[in-house]
């Protein structure tokens, strides 16, 4: 056999799903979303046209100014967060926001989150047609507002519920964001798929508590956080594998990844695509380290295609 | 690539690191800071960089300093490194103080460890022929010696106050800037706990004075894309700002203080 080159190897991977709508991508990294901005940030460091795909900070149907500070602390392995989604609101993500992206050539995902089911309409509503998107990434797991995302990512008739409406507007590529809070995460993975979803993506942050013993009070302003970071990472690729062989729509796996080797962690568990979130925010240009990194592994054991292993460690 | 040429005691866990780099993406002003990492390769404990404003540049020896406090685990992780320890830092980042002052009276007020982004300033206002009078204060004298040596080099009037005893006053940076605050000053910067910045900010505002503060805030990346060191503003859009991105460094005013 033919020893592989680098220049042999193909990492691109396709996002196919029932509905016959795909997303392809030349490789499986996907930013997470709210740890990468809005894509100009990073862009300072790197050309973030190399990655899979760009997904936009979480918008709401209103401007949001987020929750009080301290809104991040750190633990071992891992940060808390309690951002509560700050963002301009979907108006101004059209006019001011959008247009921005035009210059990249990665298809960007729009991340949207709400607090009924008519704002999750009326993002979908705003959304639908917009040229600049490639999809958009419903998020029914935000455990940092207030009656409203994983409240609806725990129950899966609401998950059922809303993606099924959103689909039913928005008619580009659709991934439903998936939390991991949650007794059996693959009910409300296959609600999503039954419901129509595109692709699941799993898992948000792991809802979390730090105390400063001080002070003798919780550290966030907001008492409670999400959990990221490598010290969720074996959860969420447990998650991925408990999903795999039930779902018929692919996976974005993410969770603590920082490397190639987690990368193809989550890939043999079945991700078809992998986000990367908490390293951007300490290591902006990671994910070019992480492109070659999976190289690396590819040469070491003659893998061409990189697609070929997703799910090979069922 | 950046090496560790100085990490050493220079108060009561107050140190000094050097730090000798190859190259910078950009020049760095007073106000800015860089973000460093503490844990060494395939550590992830701590996971997050660590923010130092600049204490002193020096580019004819491509050397920038930083003056940092023992308070948790990044900074004791950082104090055992020993000279020639190589550094993932990312910087300059932020905002700096305005630097547009020539001639004019300048006063600088700093409360404990928010002195040390003021000297790197003071060395360029001294150039700009400011009038400079400086205001320093610490809960304990031994925690200003270092300091008062390296502005006592530039040409300032130099006042100091601490909480335990009797410098030019026995009390804080603001008491001692009030008591002398008789002729009033062209311009402020201020940098120090934030009830004192929320004071020194009440004051100079009732006086009609104008100026900067530069806030600390918990940050999570330092290059904006996290959202969580947002500070709320008084603006009359209200509109958050990122103290890593629009900050460090505010205008008198310009967000909200916790005072």
């Amino acid at each position: 056999m033919v020893n592989l080159e680098r220049r042999d190897l193909d990492l691109k991977v396709s996002m196919k799903s029932k509905n016959n709508k795909s997303l392809e991508l030349k490789n499986p990294l996907v930013t997470a979303s709210g740890t990468c901005g809005n894509g100009k940030e990073l862009a300072e460091f790197f050309d973030i046209n190399q990655l899979g795909a760009f997904t936009t900070k979480g918008i709401t149907v209103k401007s949001q100014s987020g929750n009080k500070t301290p809104r991040i602390a750190e633990t071992s392995a891992g940060i808390l967060n309690s951002i509560g989604l700050e963002n301009p609101g979907v108006d101004s993500f059209i006019t001011d926001i959008l247009p921005e992206t035009k210059d990249y050539t990665l298809p960007i995902l729009a991340n949207i989150s709400g607090y009924s089911k008519q704002d999750f309409i009326t993002l979908a509503e705003k959304l639908e047609g917009k040229e600049e998107l490639a999809g958009i990434e419903v998020n029914l797991s935000c455990p940092n507002i207030k009656g409203g995302g994983m409240v609806f990512g725990t129950d899966s008739e609401k998950v059922f519920e809303i993606t099924k409406k959103v689909r039913e507007i928005y008619s580009g590529y659709i991934i439903v964001k998936l939390t991991p809070n949650i007794t059996n995460i693959t009910e409300t993975a296959l609600a999503a798929e039954e419901a129509g979803a595109d692709a699941a993506a799993m898992i948000n942050t792991l809802s979390a508590l730090k105390i400063d013993i001080d002070r003798q009070k919780p550290l966030l302003a907001n008492t409670f956080g999400g959990l990221s970071g490598p010290a969720v990472k074996p959860v969420a690729v447990k998650m991925v594998y408990d999903c795999y062989k039930k779902l018929n729509i692919p996976i974005l796996g993410l969770g603590g990844v920082r490397s190639g080797a987690d990368v193809i962690e989550f890939m043999l568990a079945g991700a078809t695509s992998v986000g990367i979130g908490t390293i951007n925010m300490i290591e902006p240009a990671a994910g070019l380290r992480i492109i070659k990194e999976i190289e690396n592994y590819m040469l070491k054991h003659q893998i061409q295609k990189l697609s070929s292993i997703i799910g090979a460690a069922h | 690539m950046f090496k560790i040429i100085t990490n050493e005691e220079v108060g009561p866990d107050i140190f000094k690191l050097a730090l000798k780099y190859d190259q910078l993406p950009q020049k760095p002003e007073p106000g800015q800071f860089f973000n460093i990492k503490v844990s060494q390769e395939l550590s992830d404990d701590p996971l997050l960089r660590r923010p130092f404003s600049i204490f002193d540049f020096k580019p004819e020896e491509k050397r920038v300093e930083f003056i940092y406090k023992v308070v948790g685990k990044g900074t004791k992780i950082l104090s055992k490194l020993k000279n020639g320890t190589e550094l993932d830092v990312l910087g300059p980042l932020g905002s700096p103080f305005s630097l547009n002052n020539m001639n004019k009276e300048i006063n600088l007020i700093g409360g404990g460890m928010g002195i040390a982004p003021l000297f790197y300033l003071a060395k360029k206002l001294e150039k700009q022929n400011a009038d400079l009078k400086v205001y320093l204060g610490a809960a304990d004298k031994s925690e200003l010696n270092f300091f008062e040596n390296k502005f006592s080099q530039l040409k300032a009037d130099i006042y100091l106050a601490s909480m335990s005893e009797e410098l030019t006053i026995k009390g804080t940076a603001l008491d001692l800037w009030l008591k002398k605050l008789e002729n009033k000053p062209d311009f402020i910067y201020s940098c120090g706990p934030e009830k004192m910045l929320a004071a020194v900010e009440k004051e100079a505002l009732k006086n009609n004075i104008i100026g900067e503060i530069s806030i600390e805030k918990r940050m999570g990346c330092g290059i904006g894309v996290c959202l969580s060191c947002s500070c709320e503003t008084k603006t009359e859009d209200k509109k958050n700002k990122r103290a890593c991105v629009e900050g460090p460094v505010f205008e008198l005013g310009e967000v909200v203080l916790d005072g």
